[in-house]
């Protein structure tokens, strides 16, 4: 569970986020789902403690999440694959980010099979390719086992299959019962993944709704989506 | 300490790591048996006691160590510009939401790195040093030589968490680097020639650490020395902790 109330951050000038509130539930995939710079990244590092809000406050669980023990193991996080460093090879990546938070390193093989890096794993990071480094991501974010899944456009620069496999795996993930929260800005990526939808807009809330509610019969999200946009700045 | 094992890990699987601690060891190792060699050379015919000879032996070996501050203080600075440069800063921070205990498990890592690098030039350089002054019949540790090891070993950790404070403030390695220069080498020959220079360097690392390794007259009291080096290691840490709170 996710819980964003009045949530608010500045940078400079005008807000980046604006009195945004919102609740991530269990067992279903919530799309995340604004213009570039409508404020999702900025949204996700504030819930992930890796921003100040200036007002308002982020939970994950019930708690903010730099109060947390063990983040790792209740939160999984994708933000920017590609910030990693290179000299790594995968596996070893994998390993100190178990470490600290005492986990087993157990897990590393079976996850670069689970993402389909293999082999790769033994491979340096410098050498990926975006959708490699994104599986790497993704295998990051499943080290814990977390309950809660922050997704920042995880699909980027993935391969048909690899979108298709992401999608299986967010879709297997919400129905243990786990909080799934992705982002993109591909409509009909998000239409056919998504269960929910929070879309947002200069860093405000425009709707909140399942997918069925937002989408006329006959009509695509993406028609959804600019109206709500239209709508918003009308 | 679990955020000390991942930061070694880290630390460990970077080949920059083994470059710089490399580096270290062998140029001051190099250097340092060279430096006990001339100076064993200059003892021949002079009477000397034991103790005199265990402490000349020391001193030329720590003027060594010392020069390895360079290579580990990039190293420093390296631990942490490196996570700034590629991002991978906000992955540490998911898993160890604390900067504070993040910083804290890099230094600790640093200060066990700077350590072993001093003992693997000392001890060698040590027993290299009695080997070439065996006539001279060196007392093994006697009580005058441990302000020269604890001053040396010191200015190494120092030297070397400095570059990771710099390197947090500064989040890019080439100014981090610079910075570290100015302030270990620089500033103190700059200092010399400034009206209030002499005050000021008693407050740079650098002559507190030479007054302790003996390669100059005390300026001021052996403990005096010891907590304006024993500051360059904490305090800019300690800042460097709160400004990435804030940030």
């Amino acid at each position: 569970m996710i819980e964003v109330t009045g949530l608010t951050k500045r940078f400079g000038g005008a807000p980046a986020v604006d009195d945004l509130s919102f609740t991530v539930t269990p067992g279903r995939i919530t799309g995340f789902l604004g213009a570039n710079g409508a404020g999702k990244t900025t949204t996700m590092r504030l819930i992930l403690g890796l921003e100040r809000p200036a007002s308002g406050t982020a939970t994950v669980n019930g708690l903010p999440y730099r109060r947390l023990e063990r983040p790792l193991t209740q939160v999984g996080a994708l933000l920017d694959a590609t910030a990693i460093q290179g000299g790594r090879r995968a596996d070893q990546h994998l390993r100190w980010l178990a470490r600290a938070n005492g986990l087993s390193a157990r897990r590393v093989g079976g996850l670069l099979d689970l993402v389909g890096l293999g082999e790769a794993g033994r491979k340096r990071v410098g050498g990926f390719s975006l959708g490699m480094k994104q599986r790497l991501g993704m295998a990051a974010a499943l080290l814990g086992d977390p309950e809660v899944l922050l997704l920042d456009e995880p699909i980027n620069g993935l391969d048909p299959e690899g979108i298709r496999w992401t999608r299986d795996l967010l879709r297997s993930l919400a129905a243990e019962g786990r909080t799934v929260l992705v982002s993109s800005h591909l409509m009909n990526e998000m239409a056919v993944t998504a269960d929910h939808l929070i879309v947002i807009g200069r860093g405000r809330l425009l709707a909140d709704a399942a997918i069925a509610d937002l989408v006329r019969p006959g009509g695509s999200l993406e028609d959804a989506f600019l109206d709500v946009i239209t709508r918003s700045e009308a | 300490m679990n955020a000390i094992a991942a930061e070694w890990m880290k630390a460990r699987t970077l080949r920059s790591t083994w470059w710089a601690l490399g580096v270290a060891v062998f140029v001051s190792l190099g250097l340092t048996l060279a430096g006990a060699g001339t100076v064993v050379a200059r003892w021949a015919g002079v009477a000397q006691s034991p103790d005199q000879t265990a402490m000349g032996i020391v001193v030329a070996v720590y003027v060594g160590v010392i020069l390895a501050q360079l290579p580990l203080g990039m190293l420093g600075t390296m631990t942490i510009t490196g996570e700034h440069a590629s991002g991978m800063l906000d992955v540490t921070r998911t898993a160890t939401p604390s900067v504070t205990r993040i910083l804290l498990a890099k230094a600790a890592v640093l200060t066990g790195a700077s350590l072993a690098v001093s003992l693997l030039i000392a001890v060698p350089g040590y027993v290299y040093g009695r080997f070439l002054a065996a006539d001279h019949h060196p007392s093994l540790l006697p009580a005058q030589v441990w302000p020269v090891i604890a001053g040396g070993t010191l200015m190494i950790v120092v030297t070397t968490l400095l570059g990771l404070s710099l390197g947090a403030l500064l989040r890019n390695g080439a100014a981090a680097t610079a910075a570290l220069v100015a302030i270990v080498l620089v500033l103190p020959l700059v200092a010399r020639m400034l009206p209030w220079g002499e005050v000021a360097n008693r407050l740079l690392p650098a002559i507190p650490a030479l007054q302790l390794i003996k390669q100059m007259p005390p300026v001021m009291p052996d403990a005096a020395a010891f907590a304006v080096l024993g500051a360059w290691g904490v305090v800019p840490l300690a800042i460097a902790a709160v400004v990435m709170r804030r940030s």
